[in-house]
């Protein structure tokens, strides 16, 4: 299993200086509203 | 509807296509026409994506879900997220270096011409139905809500759907829908402020927020794994991350509109985008309907929110015996949920216990009187699965929302219908034109030539769709069964494209048989199993990526295709 050539070449976002920077972001948004949608659950039940 | 509503109404869904086909001027090339000229900045890109995947029957649905269910249909969003960031790195860059129109001409590059024809028809086969049905869904709601003839609802949101989308191609359909999610948004916000100020005067925000609670309406995170269970966190995040894969990586209504992007990287931030406001706004969506579901705490809902299914029920024999029960538990519900709302305000902790398991008792009385009901229909109806959330919402809001937002909120059900449609549309006709008309019947023509067809197959397909929607009424189940295709295909295009895009040695026909098998697979499951369908996409698309690389194996001696990848990028035409 091997990258293709196509995601080797990547431009920077034009914020966060890089895709990986942006990516924990989205990662870190999603698990920030998992918890808080289970503290709501558990806050609220 | 008063005429205030009319003119909102009205105004809004031909203000919005206008705009659209005014910002997506000037398709002079098939280029231009399918991919906007690649000119599309990434939030265009971001909330056409989410425009495109947000029909009218989610909207109105998901409300209805929250009521009934609460709100743990989010969970089944929690996937998309990472999906997106896979996709972002991976399919983005992929096909818009490759230069392709569509995903599946990307696959005859890789593998073969078998591979695309077979990819791009179950395509045509899955989208040409949904897109009728995307039409219809909405309709029969406003008929049974209104009493409009629903073919004629059919008639005009296909009329203004194919007009703006055969005229001003991708173009248009992208800033027609940048327009339809402003008014979304909008719709959502003064749905849930007209829903809160419609409560009683003694019923805060807060205390509507507990009251929900308080019976499991805000549910919105489960973390029991239970693969029978189609809504929890773990078929959320695992089966809606492939089934999130499947849909934005492998259905050309939503690769197109990453294709369009002015770069990678403007592609790849309007996806992220997407990544972050879709479970926000799902949770919204959801959380208005479970505001409903307080309002009718307090003010009594009817039994069957579908008006024919009470009008059925309203001549038995059980009626008036069900009815009754339904409302002696409807007013032990509304005094149980004022005692447990008095109790809090006075900090009395024991009443408060005693209220809540009085609150939850009732609203168990309740919902076995609302299950009388449609069993008393499903009997008379002769029918199973009967199920009235699609009418909870609209129901609703033409009751008891204010002149002139009762509009703006049919206004938009209108445009959710048209964006989800026109994408599709776009998407059909690209995939007609390039994979099949240019591909095996016009292989050399003008770019004029290739113009034309792709608005005459625009055209075509929005006739198809009209005309499959006005016909839908008496496919019965066949509906439903077409509602779950998605989850039958995707994954095994998810495993396809999975195959093309890392495994450089698997070749056309090992990847044609590991659809196949994959296929088998998931029809298997479906048959003989009671896996949730989530799972489908884990299974389908597991099995097609080990039964491809085992046929692979078996076929080593054949020298490889030279793929894409190894020639530093092509370009379309």
């Amino acid at each position: 299993m091997k990258l293709p050539i196509e995601i080797r070449n990547n431009e920077p976002p034009p914020i966060l200086g890089s895709w990986r920077n942006l990516n924990i972001l989205v990662l870190s948004w999603l698990a920030f509203l998992i918890l808080l949608f289970y503290a709501f659950t558990l806050y609220f039940s | 509807m008063t005429p205030l509503d009319w003119i909102v109404m009205i105004a809004t869904v031909i203000a919005i296509p206008s705009f659209g086909l005014w910002r997506g001027r000037g398709s002079k090339t098939v280029n231009q026409y399918l991919l906007a000229g690649k000119t599309m900045p990434w939030y265009a890109m971001g909330l056409s994506i989410m425009a495109t995947q947000a029909s009218a029957i989610t909207f109105i649905a998901t409300t209805g879900q929250a009521y009934v269910d609460g709100m743990r249909f989010v969970q089944f969003y929690f996937g998309l997220p990472i999906a997106m960031v896979i996709l972002s790195a991976t399919a983005v860059p992929i096909f818009h270096r490759s230069g392709v129109y569509t995903a599946y001409e990307y696959l005859e590059r890789r593998f073969d011409a078998k591979t695309r024809a077979l990819a791009a028809i179950v395509f045509l086969i899955q989208r040409g139905m949904a897109v009728g049905l995307a039409i219809y869904a909405p309709a029969i709601v406003m008929s049974v809500i209104f009493g409009w003839p629903d073919r004629l609802t059919t008639l005009l949101i296909g009329i203004v759907c194919v007009i703006y989308t055969t005229k001003g191609g991708i173009p248009a359909v992208t800033w027609t829908d940048v327009m339809q999610m402003s008014i979304i948004f909008s719709g959502l916000i003064f749905a849930l402020i007209t829903v809160v100020s419609l409560m009683p005067h003694s019923v805060s925000f807060a205390d509507a927020v507990y009251l929900a609670g308080a019976v499991g309406k805000l549910n919105a995170v489960d973390l029991h794994f239970d693969p029978n269970n189609r809504y929890n966190l773990w078929s959320g995040l695992i089966g809606g991350s492939f089934l999130a894969l499947g849909y934005f990586g492998c259905d050309q209504s939503q690769v197109q509109r990453y294709l369009t992007g002015k770069s990678v990287a403007q592609s790849r931030l309007g996806l992220l985008f997407n990544a972050m406001a879709k479970v926000p706004m799902q949770f919204f969506i959801l959380f208005v309907g479970a505001m409903v579901f307080v309002f009718y705490l307090f003010i009594p809902p009817p039994m069957l929110f579908e008006k024919t299914a009470m009008t059925a029920i309203a001549g038995q024999r059980q009626y008036s015996q069900v009815q009754n029960h339904f409302d002696s538990a409807w007013q032990r519900r509304k005094a149980a949920a004022e005692a447990l709302n008095l109790a809090r305000k006075h900090d009395d902790e024991t009443r408060v216990q005693a209220s809540i398991a009085e609150y939850r008792a009732a609203q168990k009385d309740i919902e076995s009187a609302r299950q009388s009901g449609i069993s008393l229909y499903e009997k008379s109806a002769g029918q199973n699965g009967f199920n009235d959330t699609n009418y909870i919402f609209l129901s609703f809001v033409t009751k008891y929302f204010p002149v002139g937002i009762i509009g703006l909120v049919i206004a938009v059900i209108f445009t959710a219908a048209m964006s989800s449609s026109s994408g599709e549309l776009n998407s059909l006709a690209a995939v007609s034109v390039m994979d099949l008309y240019r591909r095996h019947f016009r292989k050399e023509a003008s770019d004029h030539h290739y113009l034309l067809v792709s608005r005459i197959f625009t055209a075509a397909w929005g006739a198809w769709a009209v005309i499959f929607a006005q016909y839908a009424k008496n496919l019965g189940s066949l509906v439903e069964a077409v509602n779950r295709v998605g989850s039958f295909f995707y994954p095994v295009l998810l495993g396809a494209f999975v195959l093309a895009f890392f495994f450089h040695r698997v070749r056309g026909s090992a990847a044609f048989w590991g659809m196949l098998v994959g296929e088998a697979t998931i029809i298997a499951c479906a048959l003989f199993t009671n896996v949730a369908f989530l799972w489908y996409n884990v299974i389908g698309a597991v099995v097609v990526i080990v039964s491809g690389l085992i046929f692979s194996m078996a076929q080593a001696s054949d020298p490889p295709k030279l793929s894409v990848m190894s020639s530093g990028g092509m370009q379309a035409d």
